[in-house]
C-alpha cells in the first residue's frame, strides 16, 4: 500500500509520541522496583530515582520468605480465577435476554438494573444484608456480592445486540434453542468484548479490598491488598507501633515499594496475554442492526 | 400487572434458591457458614460454663504489624494462667477506616467484650445507651486501674458523660510526647547559642539560610519546615502562647474563658510571624505542600534546622542524618521568649478513651475488668514489658532485648496506657542504642520544662457534632495556608473569626464552655 | 379533567393491561428459556442491590446507629434542608460540577482517541506493548499518583526545572488555585486513559476486514476509513460508554480528589465526596452523606433519563 508523505510524517509522530508517554507509564514502576532494591537510608531519603542505590536484597528476602503474604497472594489468586469465571458466566446469562427483541420484559428489567447502578445503596445497609446471606467471614464475601458488574453486561449486552439478526434466523433452522444460540453461536462470536469482561473483572477481583475489608474478620482470609493497604496507614501511627524496628536491611518504605511490586506484576501480565483474542475476534461482520 | 409482577420475581427468587441448594459451590459456602456460626456459639458456651477459664474478646485498632494470637500462644497462655481469663484479639482490617469499622461493629450489634474506642465511638455509645457504667464495677474487679489512674482523670471522665457517670477508661500520658526539634551542630556551625528570644530565634534561621550550616557549599537549608495542612510545626505558634496539637487548633484558656486557640490574638500574631518568616524563605516554601515522606526525607538528607517531632521516634531519622554529616546532633529547643505572650508545649495528658465496655457484653464484665487490672497491676510490669523469652524479647548477656515485631509473628496484646517518666526512661532505653540514650533523654527534660496542659485537655469530640467543618479545622487550614503563602493579607484573619464564629464556631463554643464548667 | 373520561381510561387501561398480560404469558412460554436464564441475575440483583438500597430511608431519619434502622427518629426533609443549608454547598456542587464537566470534555474522549491512535499502529509487536505500558498507571492507587504528582510539580521537581531551562521563575503549581482543574484532569486521563482503551480496542476488533478491503478500492485514505467506518462502528459502544458515564456525572470519586487537594485549593476542590469524608466518616453523620448520595443519584438519573432518550432516536438507548 502506498502512503501519502502526510501519511509517513503522521507516521512517525505517531509512534513518537505514544513511545514518550508510554515511558512515563512504567516509569513510576520501574522507581518502585528501584527503591525496593535499596537501602532504607537511601529510600527514606528520597536518593532512588530510578537505579537503586545502595543495593540489597534485604528487602525481597523478607517478602518473598513471608507466609502470610503467600498466603494472601493464594486467596487472591484463587478469587481472581473463580470469581472472573463465576462473574462471566452469570454476566452473559443475563446479557443474552436482556440484548433480545423477542424478550417482553427487556425494557422494564434493563431500567431496573441502571438504576442500581445509579443509586448506590448506603454502606451500613449493605454491610447488613451481606451479613444476613450469611457470607460474613466467608471467602465467598468477595465474590457473590459483586457477582454481576452492571457496567460490564451492558458492554456485553451491547455487543451481543451488534450481532446480525441473520445469524439467528440459521441457526433457528438448524433447531438451535436459546441455549445452544448463546453458548454455541454468540460466545464464539464474542471473544474479543470476553477477554474484555474477563480482563475488567480478573483486574476487579484481584484488587479487591473493600468487600474484604467489611466482611473479613478473620486475618486468614485476607486477600493480597488489605497487606498493601496496611503500609498506607497514616505513617505516624504505624512509626509509634514500630519504635522497636532493630537494625535491618529494610524499612516500611522499602517494604511499601516490594509489596506493590509484588502485588501488580501478576495482574498485568494478563493483559499481554489476552491481547490474542482482540486480533483473532475479527471475524465477525458488525452490522448495526 | 403490578401483582403479577411480583408474583414473577417471588418465583424466580425461590427457584434460584432451589437451584442454589443443589448447586456445590453454595452449599460449601452455607457449609463453612454453618461452621463459624456453631464456633461462634461454642465460645459463648463455653463462657457460660467457665470449666477452665473465661474468654474475653478484646478489641482494639492499631496494633502494628503480626498475626492474631491463637489460643495456645505463649502470652495467651501466660496470662490466662496469671488471670484465668483468655483473650482473644481482634482488631481492624489493614487498610480500613478505624472509625468506620467500629461504627459497623456497632450497627451489626457485634460486639466484643472489651474494646478501644476511636473516632468518638465512645460518645455514640454512651449517649444511645450501648455503654456500661464502670463506676462501681471498677474498685471491684480493677482495682490497679481504679488506682493507678489519677482521681482526676477519672473527673475529666465523668464530665464527658450527660450522667456524670464513668464509661471509659482513659489514656493518661503524664510527659509531652512531642517537642521543638534542633540541629544543634548546626548551632555549632554558626557560632551562635541556643535562641532564647523570638528575635533571636529567627536570626538563628537567618544564619541558617545564609552561612551553609550543613556544609556541603549550597544554599539548600530550609531553616525551618513544616507539613501540608499546616501539620507538625506547632513550634511556630506555641512561642505565641497558642495551644496546637500537630497543626490542629486546641481549647485552652483565652480571653478569660475556654475559647478556640485558632481564632485567638495569639494565633492572629503567630500567623503574621509565620507569613513574615515564609516571605523571608526561612521557613520552606514548600511547607503547605510537603507530605509525610517528603517532610521525612528533608529532615533525614541534613536540610532542615528547626522542626516538630516525637523525640521518642528519631532513631531512624537520626541514623540517616548521620550517614551524611557524621556530626549531627539533634537538641530541644526551649520555647523562645516573646513579648506579651507566654510560650508553652500544648499537652493532653487525661481523658481520652481508652477502654469501655458495652452494655451488651455486661455478663463478661468482671473478666474484662480482670484481664484488664492484670495489665495495670505493677508487679506485672516485667512481663507487660518485655513479654515471654524468645518471642517478645530475647536475652543477651543475662539483660533482656525486646525483638523486633514482624507481619508473620503473634502480637503480643497490650492494655496499659500509662506513660509517665518511667515508663518513657525504659522505652528509650530499649529502642535506642546507647550513645543516643542521653541526647533524647535531654530532648524531653527541656520539653518537660516547657510543657502545660491545656484546658481543653479530655474534651468529648460530641462538641462538634453537626458541624464537621469546624471538627475537621477546614476553614482554619484554608486562611492560615492562604495568609502565610501570601495570597491573602493578615487582615483577612479577622475575616476567618467572623465565618468560623457564623459556621457554627460560635454554638461549639458554647457547648466547649458548659462541658468545662462541669468538668472543673 | 372530567370524571368520566377518567373512568374510560382506567377501563381502557385495564383492557390492555390484560392484553398485555396474555401477551407476556404467551411470550413466556415460547421464550422460557430467555426467561430462565435471566433468573439468576434478577435474584442478584435484588439481594444485593435493591434489598440494601431500601436502606436509603435513613436519608429521612436521624439515624442513630445503635438504635438501629427501626427505632432512629425520622426527621422528614432535615437531612435535606442542612444539606441545602450548608453555607459552602454551593461552592461544594459547583466545583464538583466543573470537574465532571471537565472529565466529560477531556477524559471521556480520551481513550478514543488513543484507540484509534493504536489502530494506526502496524508494527504489531510495537502495538501490544505499547497498550500493555499504558494501561499500567491503571494498577497505581491514587495515593501514589498524588505522591508523583505532588513531586514532579515541586519546587525541584521536573516541570520546574524546565521552566528553569528556560528562564522562568518556579511556580508551586500545586497550591494555586488556577491549575488545580486542569492538574486533576491529565492525572486522571494519564492514568486511566489506556485501561478506557481496552473496550474500544474490542470495538475495533469486532469491525469486519472486508469493510476497509472495501474502501481501499474505493481509494479512501487512512484518514477517511477511520472517519467513515472505524469511528461510526464504535458509535454504539462510545454512546453506551458515554450513557454509563453520565449517570454518575455527579460522584467524581473521592480519591483522586483527596489526595491532590491542599488546603489552598479548597475554594475550587472542594468536592461533594471530600465534604461527605468529613461529615460522614469523620463524623458518622451517616443520615446526611445518604441525603447527599440521593440528591447524587437523582441528578445522574435525571441526565441519563434526558440522554438515554436522544439516545433512543437512533435505537442506542440503554433501555
Amino acid at each position: 500500500m502506498k502512503q501519502t508523505l502526510g501519511e509517513k510524517c503522521f507516521q512517525i509522530l505517531n509512534y513518537a509520541v505514544l513511545a514518550l508517554l508510554a515511558s512515563t507509564m512504567i516509569a513510576p514502576l520501574l522507581h518502585l522496583l528501584a527503591v525496593s532494591f535499596s537501602s532504607p537510608i537511601a529510600a527514606d531519603s528520597k536518593k532512588v530515582f530510578l537505579i537503586p542505590v545502595e543495593f540489597t536484597f534485604a528487602t525481597w528476602e523478607h517478602i518473598l520468605q513471608n507466609e502470610v503474604l503467600w498466603r494472601s497472594f493464594w486467596i487472591t489468586v484463587f478469587i481472581t480465577v473463580v470469581g472472573t469465571l463465576l462473574s462471566m458466566l452469570f454476566t452473559v446469562l443475563t446479557a443474552f435476554p436482556l440484548s433480545r427483541k423477542e424478550f417482553m420484559l427487556r425494557k422494564p428489567i434493563m431500567l431496573a438494573i441502571v438504576i442500581t447502578m445509579i443509586f448506590n445503596a448506603p454502606m451500613i445497609p449493605f454491610f447488613l444484608t451481606v451479613r444476613e446471606v450469611g457470607l460474613m467471614d466467608s471467602i465467598w464475601a468477595l465474590i457473590i456480592p459483586g457477582l454481576i458488574s452492571t457496567f460490564n453486561m451492558v458492554i456485553v449486552r451491547t455487543f451481543f445486540m451488534g450481532i446480525p439478526d441473520d445469524l439467528d434466523d440459521a441457526a433457528r433452522i438448524d433447531g438451535c434453542n436459546e441455549f445452544r444460540l448463546l453458548f454455541q453461536i454468540y460466545l464464539q462470536l464474542s471473544k474479543p468484548v470476553l477477554a474484555t469482561i474477563g480482563l475488567f473483572y480478573a483486574v476487579g477481583y484481584w484488587n479487591t479490598f473493600k468487600t474484604a475489608v467489611l466482611f473479613l474478620r478473620d486475618p486468614s482470609l485476607w486477600p493480597l491488598q488489605m497487606r498493601l493497604r496496611a503500609f498506607f496507614t497514616a505513617e505516624e501511627e504505624l512509626a509509634a507501633v514500630d519504635l522497636i524496628m532493630g537494625d535491618f536491611d529494610f524499612n516500611t518504605t522499602t517494604l511499601k515499594a516490594a509489596t506493590i511490586i509484588f502485588a501488580t506484576v501478576p495482574i498485568v501480565l494478563v493483559y499481554p496475554y489476552l491481547q490474542k483474542y482482540f486480533v483473532k475476534g475479527a471475524v465477525l461482520g458488525s452490522l448495526k442492526e | 400487572m403490578k401483582k403479577k409482577m411480583f408474583l414473577f420475581f417471588l418465583s424466580a427468587m425461590m427457584l434460584l434458591l432451589l437451584l442454589a441448594v443443589g448447586c456445590s459451590d453454595d452449599s460449601t459456602t452455607s457449609e463453612t457458614d454453618e461452621d463459624n456460626q456453631s464456633t461462634d456459639s461454642d465460645t459463648t458456651e463455653q463462657e457460660g460454663e467457665t470449666d477452665e477459664a473465661a474468654t474475653v474478646t478484646v478489641f482494639k485498632s492499631h496494633i502494628g504489624k503480626g498475626t492474631i494470637p491463637e489460643s495456645d500462644d505463649p502470652h495467651v497462655q501466660y496470662v490466662k494462667e496469671n488471670t484465668g481469663v483468655e483473650y482473644q484479639l481482634e482488631t481492624t482490617p489493614p487498610g480500613s477506616e478505624p472509625a468506620e469499622y467500629i461504627n459497623l461493629m456497632v450497627a451489626s450489634k457485634d460486639f466484643p467484650d472489651i474494646l478501644r474506642p476511636i473516632g468518638g465511638v465512645e460518645q455514640t455509645l454512651i449517649t444511645q445507651g450501648g455503654a456500661l457504667a464502670l463506676d462501681d464495677l471498677l474498685p471491684k474487679y480493677a482495682p490497679n486501674v481504679w488506682e493507678r489512674i489519677p482521681e482526676e482523670a477519672w473527673n475529666i471522665v465523668r464530665s464527658a458523660s450527660p450522667d456524670g457517670k464513668i464509661y471509659y477508661v482513659p489514656k493518661v500520658y503524664l510527659i509531652p510526647e512531642r517537642a521543638a526539634l534542633l540541629r544543634q551542630d548546626w548551632l555549632d556551625n554558626v557560632g551562635l547559642d541556643m535562641p532564647e528570644t523570638l528575635e533571636e530565634y529567627k536570626e538563628m534561621l537567618i544564619a541558617f539560610r545564609d552561612q551553609d550550616p550543613n556544609g556541603n557549599g549550597e544554599q539548600d537549608e530550609l531553616p525551618t519546615s513544616g507539613r501540608e495542612f499546616g501539620r507538625w510545626m506547632d513550634h511556630l505558634f506555641a512561642m505565641f502562647g497558642v495551644a496546637m496539637w500537630e497543626g490542629y487548633p486546641e481549647w485552652d484558656i483565652y480571653d478569660g474563658e475556654i475559647n478556640y486557640a485558632g481564632t485567638s490574638d495569639n494565633m492572629k500574631a503567630a500567623i503574621s510571624f509565620i507569613r513574615e518568616l515564609y516571605d523571608e524563605k526561612l521557613l520552606d516554601n514548600e511547607t503547605f505542600l510537603n507530605k509525610g515522606d517528603v517532610w521525612t526525607a528533608k529532615i533525614n538528607n541534613n536540610l532542615v534546622g528547626s522542626w516538630y517531632h516525637l523525640p521518642a521516634n528519631l532513631r531512624d531519622r537520626y541514623a540517616a542524618m548521620k550517614e551524611g554529616d557524621e556530626n549531627a546532633y539533634v537538641a530541644g529547643m526551649p520555647m523562645p521568649e516573646v513579648d506579651g505572650y507566654d510560650g508553652f508545649i500544648t499537652q493532653k495528658s487525661m481523658g481520652e478513651p481508652e477502654w469501655m465496655i458495652p452494655v451488651a457484653s455486661e455478663e463478661n464484665a468482671a473478666n474484662a475488668l480482670k484481664l484488664l487490672d492484670f495489665f495495670y497491676d505493677p508487679a506485672n510490669a516485667d512481663f507487660i514489658q518485655y513479654g515471654i523469652e524468645g518471642v517478645q524479647h530475647e536475652v543477651v548477656d543475662g539483660e533482656k532485648r525486646l525483638l523486633p515485631s514482624s507481619d508473620d509473628k503473634p502480637i503480643a496484646l497490650g492494655m496499659l496506657n500509662l506513660t509517665t517518666d518511667e515508663s518513657m526512661e525504659v522505652r528509650i532505653k530499649n529502642s535506642f542504642p546507647e550513645d543516643q540514650q542521653q541526647m533524647v533523654r535531654d530532648i524531653f527534660e527541656v520539653s518537660k520544662a516547657d510543657a502545660r496542659r491545656i484546658a481543653g485537655d479530655g474534651m468529648p469530640s460530641t462538641v462538634y457534632q453537626g458541624y464537621p467543618d469546624i471538627q475537621s479545622h477546614k476553614l482554619f487550614q484554608e486562611y492560615l495556608t492562604k495568609i502565610v503563602i501570601g495570597e491573602w493579607p493578615i487582615d483577612k484573619f479577622d475575616e476567618f473569626v467572623e465565618e468560623w464564629h457564623q459556621a457554627g464556631g460560635e454554638e461549639v463554643t458554647q457547648r466547649v464552655q458548659e462541658w468545662y464548667d462541669t468538668a472543673k | 379533567m372530567g370524571g368520566k373520561t377518567q373512568q374510560v381510561f382506567t377501563q381502557r387501561s385495564k383492557a390492555l393491561d390484560r392484553l398485555n398480560q396474555n401477551r407476556l404469558i404467551r411470550n413466556i412460554r415460547k421464550h422460557w428459556m430467555l426467561y430462565l436464564m435471566i433468573v439468576p441475575g434478577i435474584v442478584y440483583y435484588i439481594i444485593f442491590k435493591y434489598i440494601p438500597l431500601l436502606g436509603s430511608v435513613i436519608a429521612f431519619q436521624d439515624f442513630q446507629i445503635f438504635k438501629g434502622f427501626l427505632d432512629s427518629p425520622w426527621v422528614g426533609l432535615d437531612n435535606f434542608k442542612f444539606l441545602f443549608n450548608y453555607q459552602d454547598f454551593h461552592e461544594v456542587l459547583r466545583n464538583t460540577a466543573l470537574i465532571a464537566l471537565y472529565q466529560l470534555l477531556f477524559q471521556f474522549p480520551a481513550p478514543i482517541i488513543l484507540a484509534l491512535l493504536f489502530n494506526e499502529i502496524r508494527l504489531l509487536v510495537f502495538k501490544r506493548t505499547l497498550q500493555s505500558l499504558f494501561y499500567l498507571p491503571h494498577f497505581l492507587s491514587w495515593v501514589v499518583v498524588g505522591g508523583i504528582v505532588f513531586e514532579l510539580l515541586a519546587q525541584e521537581g521536573i516541570i520546574n526545572a524546565l521552566r528553569e531551562m528556560v528562564g522562568l521563575a518556579p511556580i508551586l503549581f500545586m497550591q494555586e488555585e488556577a491549575y488545580f482543574r486542569t492538574i486533576v484532569v491529565i492525572s486522571g486521563i494519564w492514568k486511566e486513559v489506556g485501561w478506557g482503551t481496552i473496550i474500544y480496542l474490542a470495538a475495533i476488533t469486532a469491525i469486519n476486514p472486508s469493510l476497509y478491503e472495501a474502501a481501499v478500492i474505493d481509494g479512501a485514505n487512512r484518514l477517511k476509513q477511520t472517519m467513515y467506518i472505524t469511528l461510526p462502528l464504535m458509535l454504539p459502544t462510545i454512546t453506551v460508554l458515554f450513557l454509563l458515564n453520565i449517570g454518575n456525572f455527579l460522584e467524581l470519586g473521592f480519591d483522586q480528589i483527596y489526595n491532590l487537594l491542599t488546603p489552598m485549593t479548597y475554594s475550587v476542590g472542594d468536592i461533594i465526596e471530600t465534604y461527605v469524608y468529613r461529615a460522614g466518616v469523620l463524623q458518622g453523620q451517616y443520615s446526611l452523606t445518604t441525603a447527599i448520595g440521593l440528591f447524587q443519584s437523582v441528578i445522574g438519573f435525571a441526565l441519563l433519563w434526558i440522554f438515554n432518550r436522544l439516545a433512543r432516536k437512533s435505537e442506542q438507548g440503554l433501555w
